[in-house]
């Protein structure tokens, strides 16, 4: 503080300029970086508003000659995408559900009791990162067939359930440990069960903790290709793989592809930017220690 | 603590226990297994038989070097752009709150649609960023540079769509950092009269390694890792030019129905990934954490 005002003393009105110039050149540079990163969903959304030949035309044009809905409602005609995102939606919010609850659980469990299980376990569930998703599909693909659970959404729900709860224990760890152990023992004192404590003390009060760390669950398996690619075909395809098939059956039919992008992708973009304050926290968690 | 309590405990990490065994334990002990059986029923013991001859593939060998080579260059401009970007959102012009904002939107798009897009704006019929280059008078036509169909330019393009995708993530985690750098270290710099690249240099830097480390780590996982923005791209052609393992050993199951093959191939795959981050970890990860 004190050096800033010297220095404004001795810096005068020039300084002063000359900051205000780098920072209009900051502003510059970093607008020439965004339009740059933003172009390609924008040029993606404003391509599923044009006629469709237009999609594909040989001299592109950034705007649509008129707005048209033509590439929706082919997507309507041409896929069930409406039950495309039944699928997805279920799915994912089944997975989060449970794995929300289940994660959690452990994660509570691991912060209040240490046991070297407890601490196995954890090792475990971080080293699950380190493995390619694809090993653990090869296996899954005869176990699913095997058990008769090829082609439904419980066989997905419970594959996303179970990728998503290492992520989910390791979001809560954070969290739980920062919350005081006097907060359940005086719960207990109260006549509290430990399961009691949990659910009547401890989870309500980490409920942005939850919120934040079920938005990631539920984004993980919305957003999933692989195993909605090898474990579904027409029952309980997902939204990914609908929107994937356009490439190969609908080779130069692009309009309702990116009609089908748009819809999948907006509102999750919108979503994530007005939750952006938990999302930063919950993506800056693993990397940036305070 | 009461033998009833260590009792609870159990219950409570038990449900979730049981959840990764039945996925993750169980499934990677078939892994394993499988890996030494035929492809097809009924499933004779094989030995080594799918390691050696996935050792000895061009296929593989290629998906690997394709893999590394994707790695290296992704991640190398992502963490480049994002510092750089990261730099300038941190001097805290005024705005840069909303771009950053603008700019973190894109990070939850699926990579799916992320190579759906750049499909899109690559292709050499009417892919519009040809048709930029052409007006700008870079390229003769606007179907001179097959950005897909070119084995040449097949792997880069995968590249340019996964950078797209998640230099917002290497720009936040290290905004983050650098703003977790306490700022009286900047003022006395200043002080001893350090010029702006001297405090990067000695100051910046130096403090944001272990951020640097762990965002670097996770993002060369994720990237060896990926799959969906190459499936959708090119799946792997042409000719093998973009492929990486995940899409080969993709190949194999769901198209070849080669079981025992595929599992060989993700059991080497992942005993290269193992030891690649103990390495890393290792060997840049500890005294960072020693120091701190």
């Amino acid at each position: 503080m004190i050096a800033n005002s010297i220095k404004q003393k001795h810096g005068g009105p020039l300084r002063r300029q000359k900051i205000r110039l780098s920072q209009f050149i900051y502003l510059i540079v970093t607008c020439g970086f965004l339009c740059l990163f933003l172009f390609p969903y924008l040029y993606l959304m404003l391509s599923s508003f044009k006629p469709p030949r237009e999609v594909i035309s040989s001299t592109p044009a950034l705007f649509p000659s008129q707005f048209t809905m033509d590439n929706y409602l082919a997507m309507f005609t041409h896929l069930s995408i409406g039950k495309y995102f039944g699928n997805s939606l279920v799915t994912a919010a089944f997975a989060t559900l449970l794995s929300v609850l289940l994660g959690s659980m452990a994660s509570y469990g691991l912060t209040r009791f240490s046991s070297k299980l407890g601490n196995l376990f954890l090792v475990f569930t971080l080293g699950v990162r380190l493995i390619p998703l694809i090993s653990v599909a090869i296996p899954l693909y005869r176990i699913i067939g095997e058990v008769g659970l090829m082609d439904t959404k419980l066989a997905l729900t419970l594959i996303y359930t179970s990728i998503n709860i290492p992520f989910v224990i390791w979001m809560m760890l954070g969290f739980f440990d920062s919350l005081p152990k006097e907060l359940d023992e005086s719960a207990r004192v109260d006549g509290c069960g430990m399961l009691g404590a949990f659910i009547r003390i401890i989870l309500p009060i980490s409920l942005p903790g939850l919120a934040t760390t079920a938005i990631f669950s539920f984004m993980l398996s919305w957003n999933d290709f692989l195993f909605g690619l090898l474990f579904t075909s027409t029952a309980a395809k997902t939204v990914p793989v609908g929107i994937s098939e356009f490439l190969t059956a609908y080779n130069l039919d692009l309009g309702p592809m990116t009609a089908a992008a748009t819809l999948f992708s907006l509102p999750v973009m919108l979503f994530s930017f007005f939750m952006q304050n938990y999302i930063v926290r919950g993506m800056t968690m693993g990397a940036v220690k305070e | 603590m009461t033998t009833k309590d260590r009792r609870l405990s159990i219950v409570f990490f038990l449900p979730a226990a049981v959840f990764m065994i039945l996925f993750f334990v169980y499934p990677m002990f078939l892994l394993f297994k499988n890996s030494f059986l035929e492809d097809d029923q009924p499933y004779g013991f094989v030995g080594f038989e799918h390691y050696g001859s996935a050792l000895t593939s061009q296929t593989f060998y290629r998906s690997l070097l394709n893999t590394v080579e994707f790695v290296i260059g992704a991640v190398t401009v992502e963490l480049l752009l994002g510092m750089v970007l990261a730099l300038l959102l941190s001097t805290g012009f005024k705005g840069s709150n909303y771009i950053r904002t603008l700019l973190l939107s894109p990070l939850m798009i699926s990579p799916l649609v992320a190579g759906l897009i750049w499909k899109f704006m690559l292709n050499d019929q009417f892919g519009i960023l040809n048709s930029f280059l052409y007006k700008l008078g870079f390229i003769s036509t606007p179907q001179s540079i097959p950005w897909l169909s070119d084995s040449k330019y097949a792997l880069l393009s995968c590249m340019i769509a996964d950078i797209w995708l998640t230099t917002p993530f290497m720009m936040l985690v290290l905004l983050a950092g650098i703003q977790g750098i306490p700022e009286s270290l900047y003022e006395a710099a200043r002080i001893d009269g350090a010029n702006k690249a001297q405090s990067f240099w000695h100051i910046t830097l130096p403090s944001l390694k272990p951020v640097i480390l762990v965002a670097v780590a996770i993002r060369m996982i994720d990237a060896a890792r990926s799959f969906d923005i190459i499936w959708v791209m090119t799946q792997g052609g042409p000719n093998n030019a973009s492929s990486l393992v995940s899409t080969v050993i993709y190949k194999a199951i769901a198209r070849y129905n080669q079981e025992g093959y595929s599992s060989a191939m993700a059991v080497i795959f992942m005993i290269i990934l193992l030891g690649i981050c103990s390495f890393f970890l290792k060997h840049f990860w500890s005294p960072a954490k020693k120091a701190a």
